[in-house]
């Protein structure tokens, strides 16, 4: 690497705000659709 | 019993030689197509005509592998069954060889519109033609191994090339460089490392597709 | 799944946290010596090893039934994710070279690590199905698998974002991204696969081969891709890390591990019930148990 590559601020906070998104948004759709199984389950009783 | 099964393809091969002519057809727009994505540029072409040469090659064999479990489902058609194999592995083998076959003879037989095309001429013809048989070896493995599930299913024109594409990543990788070496020149012999990968490719999945391949046919 | 070894895999999980992360704060912030005399290697081997063997119990020991588990585990992940970040963003010093940028490494490491962590638990719960043909080990399968690719995703688009201030382009070959992409569409096509077919044993049977096809090919692919590349580029990817950077570094990385393994016990929950659902013989209405197929 040659010289000291400055600013992009926008970059880290973009790259930490992707990765806190896709995290949360993949956690409710999994909880979303633990809960539709849950409670087909329990219809089925 | 693999001669047995390896006769039968070939002659049913044989028998479809019609739909060869149509794929190797479809192979030889491809390659046009993409000399008009590129521009008439004639040195650009000459530079990618290897990686032309194998998408087209490649694009192909979706068709080809796709066809290749045709005769097994026709009759079980409606329930979605594959005929079921005596012995699983010599089919496997057997079909497995016979796509190697129909994709060598017809990357051989797409080479010289890659000449015409895109002006990539090259006299070292023997190690153009071991190349290809290599590197349709990497694809006939998998793609037959899934041609054989994609063939039971709904969808099955999407699902084998979405599966088979992202697979053969280093054989195509390895085909193109080893290819493009032989036609632009290898001053450095780099071709060897190149085929050496192909050739690991190669036993890796010829072993482990037949092994598995039994899975994929049993009830 | 038994308690103890749910407990067993939370001690093991603490003594990681504590070797991994505890005593680095302890050196940089309460000038404590906490290392309770273990050596560096020791404690980076109990750290490693600690949590590996954590989250395979929780996942391969977990039978499915208690849901406030799983969501603990989630929570806590959380909890140091934000910890990491927080150190990441606001504490650790801009690097020599890289500048802020750098930052970007903190989650970006971790997700790499347990992207291919999922994968390889996709792998062995494939062979695990192949040779006992318990479902269980279908639905771990298919949950690994959706979590490797939610993380490859992510880290296409971090290495992305690494890359255009870098590079000064969206995407640079580089070997372990490019294996990233190529992984990612190989096992989004064994989800595919998985959707279009209907029978739940040749569902499982054929997403188990292809998974450990594709598995198989990564090495592969990645050498490929290095030889591939390796006559246009040099390598760019930091690699050391350097002390101040360990602590958000870790943080991160075990935010993301507890992440990671709740999503993977809490999606096998869903694919089981799932399974459950299909393999149950259908329901007798009044006519038919009059009439005999």
């Amino acid at each position: 690497m040659n010289g000291v590559v400055s600013g992009g601020w926008n970059f880290v906070v973009a790259a930490y705000a992707v990765t806190a998104l896709v995290l949360l948004i993949y956690g409710v759709t999994v909880i979303t659709r633990l809960r539709d199984e849950i409670s087909r389950a329990s219809e089925e009783r | 019993m693999l001669i047995a099964a390896l006769r039968k393809e070939l002659l049913l091969q044989w028998r479809s030689r019609a739909q060869f002519m149509a794929v190797f057809v479809f192979g030889a727009a491809a390659l046009l197509l993409f000399s008009f994505a590129v521009g008439p540029v004639a040195e650009m072409l000459r530079q990618f005509s290897a990686g032309f040469l194998w998408l087209g090659l490649l694009l192909s064999s979706t068709l080809t592998l796709a066809e290749s479990f045709h005769a097994e489902m026709e009759n079980r058609a409606l329930e979605g069954l594959l005929l079921l194999p005596a012995n699983p592995r010599a089919l496997y083998y057997g079909k497995a060889i016979a796509n190697w076959l129909q994709l060598v003879l017809l990357g051989i037989a797409l080479v010289p519109v890659m000449v015409v095309l895109y002006d990539a001429g090259t006299t070292r013809i023997g190690p153009l033609i071991g190349v290809i048989a290599l590197g349709a070896a990497g694809l006939s493995a998998p793609g037959t191994l899934y041609a054989a599930m994609t063939a039971q299913v709904r969808s099955k024109q999407t699902l084998l090339p979405l599966l088979l594409f992202p697979l053969i990543v280093p054989a195509l990788l390895a085909s193109v460089k080893a290819t493009s070496l032989i036609i632009l020149g290898d001053p450095m012999n780099q071709v060897t490392a190149w085929i050496v990968l192909l050739v690991a490719f190669d036993a890796i999945y010829w072993s482990l597709c037949g092994l598995l391949f039994s899975r994929v046919v049993e009830e | 799944m038994k308690r103890n070894l749910f407990w067993l895999a939370i001690a093991l999980l603490a003594a990681a946290v504590y070797c991994g992360l505890i005593v680095t704060v302890g050196e940089q912030y309460l000038r404590a010596d906490l290392s309770l005399g273990l050596p560096v290697g020791a404690r980076t081997l109990i750290a490693l090893l600690g949590g590996l063997v954590a989250l395979v119990l929780l996942i391969v020991a977990d039978d499915f039934r208690n849901l406030s588990r799983p969501k603990a585990l989630a929570v806590a992940g959380a909890l140091f994710l934000m910890v990491g970040s927080y150190f990441g963003l606001f504490v650790a010093p801009p690097e020599q070279f890289m500048g802020d940028i750098q930052r970007i490494m903190y989650v970006h490491v971790p997700t790499a690590w347990f992207a291919l962590v999922a994968l390889t638990l996709a792998f062995a719960s494939a062979v695990v199905y192949l040779f006992g043909g318990d479902y269980d080990w279908d639905a771990r399968m298919e949950a690994s698998i959706e979590v490797g690719v939610v993380l490859a995703f992510l880290l296409c688009c971090q290495g992305s974002i690494w890359a255009k201030p870098t590079w000064g382009v969206w995407w640079d070959w580089d070997p372990r991204l490019t294996t990233t992409a190529v992984l990612l569409f190989a096992f989004l096509g064994i989800l595919a696969l998985r959707k279009f077919v209907d029978d739940p044993y040749r569902r499982a049977m054929w997403s188990a081969v292809a998974t450990i096809i594709a598995y198989v090919d990564v090495p592969i692919v990645y050498f490929s891709v290095k030889w591939w590349n390796s006559l246009h580029q040099q390598q760019s990817n930091p690699n050391t890390v350097s002390k101040p950077f360990w602590i958000p570094l870790r943080a991160s990385a075990f935010g993301i591990l507890l992440l990671m393994t709740a999503f993977i016990m809490l999606r096998a929950r869903v694919a089981a019930l799932r399974l459950k659902h299909e393999l149950a013989p259908p329901p007798l209405t009044g006519a038919e148990i009059g009439e005999s197929v």
